[in-house]
């Protein structure tokens, strides 16, 4: 091979979906020279004895992906009022309301949240 | 079953069982030792199943009462093989375990001519009269179509890449032309193994793989020899064989010679 060494092989990401309209999960990782022989490698590399209904590869250079710069892109504050979760203490905080105001006509029971 | 039947269907099963065994053991010779480590893990699994189509037909010949599988793949000799010559011919130069300078381009056009007959054979199988031989043709088809596109990939890559390996994949196909003649004929009892109904013509599913392999030397602008295949060392399907093939069943029938119980194994 008159080719470098260094630059022949290139690192693939393999792709699989264990039925169709499964989603598409990242599995393994492997070096080939092109796409083809990544796809015939990766078969029976990884898939021997699992059943599975498709097959991807893609090259790892052809992917964004992050920096760690990037990353810190996702930081956040709490905001618990924008989830579900957010709000599970609901029932208590009724409860602790109606007794404050115990003398007072709350309409409102647990039941009705 | 009638006694000529049965007959010509045993020297059928041993074509196609010898065929598989002497092509897996000399695929397993590779483990180690091919291009890379992830084409050594596919080819090694490639090489198990082939070996393991080789099982299945033994298996079938036990049933008819020709004797136990394992003394059947390991204990013949070489005269009693029915495989192709080409299967059997090493790798390359040195031994295994000595200085192997084993033939890489030989190696993937000896694969592909024999996995795109060994499919179309298949197909033709599915038909046989033969029931267990039918339904274990429909089994081996399921891992073939892999086997194929294996061999077929890496026949295209090579052909088109550089000008060194072209040159090797073009002395490679020259050399299994001379042999391939060997693998498409049925041998002396090819025209009763027709008429009985347990497998195809010769003629038709040699034409097939013609056509076959014309298309992908074409893919890859090669142009098909304009003689047909030949079997310039033998017929291995009469029991003509290489010194090849005694030198492989020495090695892969060492420790079941030695001790069979080591094959319980």
């Amino acid at each position: 091979m008159s080719q470098d060494q260094s630059t022949f092989y290139e690192e693939y990401e393999v792709f699989s979906r264990k039925k169709d309209g499964m989603p598409l999960e990242h599995r393994f990782s492997l070096l080939a020279p092109n796409a083809e022989m990544a796809l015939i490698l990766a078969k029976e590399n990884f898939f021997r004895r699992e059943p599975i209904a498709d097959l991807w590869v893609v090259k790892r250079s052809n992917i964004r992906k992050m920096t760690q710069e990037e990353r810190l892109a996702f930081g956040r504050l709490d905001k618990a009022y924008r989830e579900t979760k957010g709000y599970a203490d609901l029932v208590a905080r009724w409860r602790a309301f109606k007794e404050k105001n115990g003398d007072q006509e709350v309409e409102i029971d647990d039941a009705g949240i | 079953m009638t006694p000529e039947y049965k007959e010509v269907l045993t020297e059928l099963l041993f074509q196609l069982a010898d065929d598989d065994f002497i092509h897996a053991f000399r695929g397993s010779e590779w483990l180690g030792l091919a291009p890379h480590i992830e084409e050594d893990v596919a080819f090694s699994s490639i090489n198990q199943d082939t070996m393991g189509h080789a099982v299945i037909y033994y298996k079938l010949l036990e049933d008819l009462g020709m004797g136990a599988a394992d003394d059947l793949a390991h204990l013949r000799d070489a005269s009693a093989f029915r495989n192709g010559v080409l299967l059997e011919f090493k790798n390359g130069s040195g031994e295994y375990l000595d200085s192997p300078q084993y033939d890489w381009a030989f190696t993937v056009v000896r694969h592909l001519f024999y996995d795109v007959y060994k499919k179309i054979k298949l197909e033709a199988l599915k038909q046989s009269n033969y029931e267990p031989l039918a339904n274990a043709a429909r089994k081996i088809l399921t891992e073939q179509t892999y086997h194929l596109m294996h061999w077929q990939t890496w026949f295209r890559q090579l052909m088109q890449s550089t000008e060194e390996a072209r040159a090797r994949m073009e002395q490679a196909l020259l050399r299994c032309w001379e042999d391939m003649g060997g693998v498409l004929t049925y041998g002396q009892y090819g025209d009763e193994m027709t008429a009985l109904g347990l497998i195809g013509s010769e003629e038709a599913l040699k034409n097939t793989w013609l056509a076959e392999i014309t298309k992908l030397f074409s893919e890859v602008d090669y142009k098909k020899p304009s003689d047909e295949p030949k079997m310039a060392h033998g017929n291995g399907r009469n029991g003509e064989h290489s010194a090849d093939l005694d030198h492989a069943l020495k090695i892969l029938s060492e420790v079941y010679r030695s001790d069979s119980q080591a094959s319980g194994w």
